[in-house]
């Protein structure tokens, strides 16, 4: 009986020991984890930020305003050109009306125009189902 | 019928454009059209001093105040087909010649080039409207945002050039750089051509457009001798209502047919 008393303590106490070990670790490992998730929010913090840098070197900022004016408009492919062209003229047009003025496609002129929005030439907006694109109006700046 | 709008412009100055401008308006509007006659050239305004006779100076509203918004289009229209007794109707609107107005313009900004050639567009749309026939706009030579944003707003443009090598090469660099860019009808009318031409056969201009059709890559719709009594003429002399028999305007007429079918 003692005997098998004296063994079943140290059983009990290597299990304890064992235990306490286990839980040392995985508070390390949750430590190392922890470690891992902050460096890593870091690293999307930094990705973000140069995503947002390079996506404004691609659009134009909300200053920089360019005036479709007729020689500028020498300096835009022909394509895109015939679709400011008819702007001057109708002022304020879906894609379905451009095409209607320039004999092309509609989704062509879907593209040249909003190709000219991201270019900063070009507005639109939407009202109701149509998407209308114009010439935004710019104040009188004497250069 | 829409209106047909034709740009009078020139690689530089000097070619006879104001002239012809004058003169084709008044051609077709004693054919019983009814033509809108612009004067668009706003850095040296001319036809204030052509109408000068038929109209009293300063004018109500100026095409400048017009692209100023100062003005509604139909404000800027003169009549002036009771004063020459013509069968048609002539409408003119000018340019203020005044030279504050020509610095003005000068001083503009590319922000008001967009606004001025949106109301140029505007302008035409109500010229349409008042069942014009022809509308016809004289420029300012060269590349100036005025001519420019007449081209841009015209069905057809006629470049009148001299046989000056440089006002050639300035013609054939503009179409290239300018009109093919811009995808737009044009015709090449040569004046002040050599007065030998006036005395040989109409041959001889043939083979002259032939060969400057070969360089410029477009048509010549007319080659037009010199006449030293049209160079001699006040400005305020209307040949094609004075001298309507003159082989200037005899030429002219020719051109006028010949814009009026290609428009």
């Amino acid at each position: 009986m003692f005997t098998m008393a004296s063994e079943e303590i140290p059983l009990a106490l290597k299990n304890a020991v064992l235990l306490a070990r286990i839980i040392d670790e995985l508070h390390e490992a949750n430590e190392k984890l922890e470690l891992l998730v902050n460096l890593n929010r870091k690293l999307l913090d930094a990705q973000k930020g140069s995503l947002q840098k390079t996506d404004s070197k691609r659009k134009p900022s909300q200053d920089f305003k360019l005036a479709p004016d007729v020689v500028a408009l020498l300096s835009l492919p022909m394509s895109l050109r015939k679709t400011v062209m008819v702007l001057y003229k109708l002022e304020k047009a879906t894609a379905k009306d451009i095409a209607n003025e320039t004999k092309r496609l509609r989704a062509v002129e879907s593209a040249s125009a909003n190709q000219l929005v991201r270019l900063g030439y070009l507005k639109k907006k939407r009202e109701g189902r149509d998407v209308y694109f114009y010439i935004q109006p710019q104040p009188e700046i004497k250069e | 019928m829409s209106t047909k709008t034709i740009s009078i412009h020139s690689s530089r100055g000097g070619t006879g454009k104001s002239v012809i401008a004058t003169n084709l308006a008044v051609i077709l509007a004693n054919r019983g059209s009814k033509v809108a006659l612009l004067d668009l050239d706003f850095r040296a305004p001319s036809l204030a001093m052509a109408f000068s006779e038929a109209i009293k100076i300063p004018v109500k509203c100026w095409l400048n105040d017009f692209l100023n918004s100062k003005c509604t289009a139909e404000q800027i229209f003169t009549d002036v087909s009771g004063k020459y007794n013509l069968k048609g109707k002539l409408l003119i609107g000018l340019a203020n010649p005044a030279m504050d107005a020509m610095r003005d313009v000068m001083e503009k900004s590319r922000s008001w080039e967009v606004t001025a050639v949106k109301k140029l567009f505007s302008l035409i749309s109500t010229i349409n409207d008042m069942h014009v026939d022809y509308c016809i706009s004289d420029t300012s030579p060269g590349m100036q945002y005025s001519s420019i944003n007449a081209i841009v707003s015209s069905d057809i443009s006629l470049i009148v050039t001299t046989l000056d090598s440089l006002d050639l090469k300035g013609t054939e660099d503009m179409l290239t750089e300018l009109y093919d860019a811009l995808d737009k009808k044009v015709e090449v009318l040569v004046n002040k051509s050599s007065p030998e031409t006036r005395i040989k056969s109409n041959k001889k201009n043939g083979k002259l457009a032939d060969k400057l059709e070969k360089i410029l890559k477009h048509p010549i719709i007319g080659v037009i001798p010199c006449y030293c009594d049209v160079l001699q003429t006040e400005r305020t002399t209307i040949l094609a209502l004075e001298k309507p028999n003159h082989p200037f305007i005899q030429d002219l007429v020719k051109i006028a047919e010949k814009l009026t079918v290609t428009t």
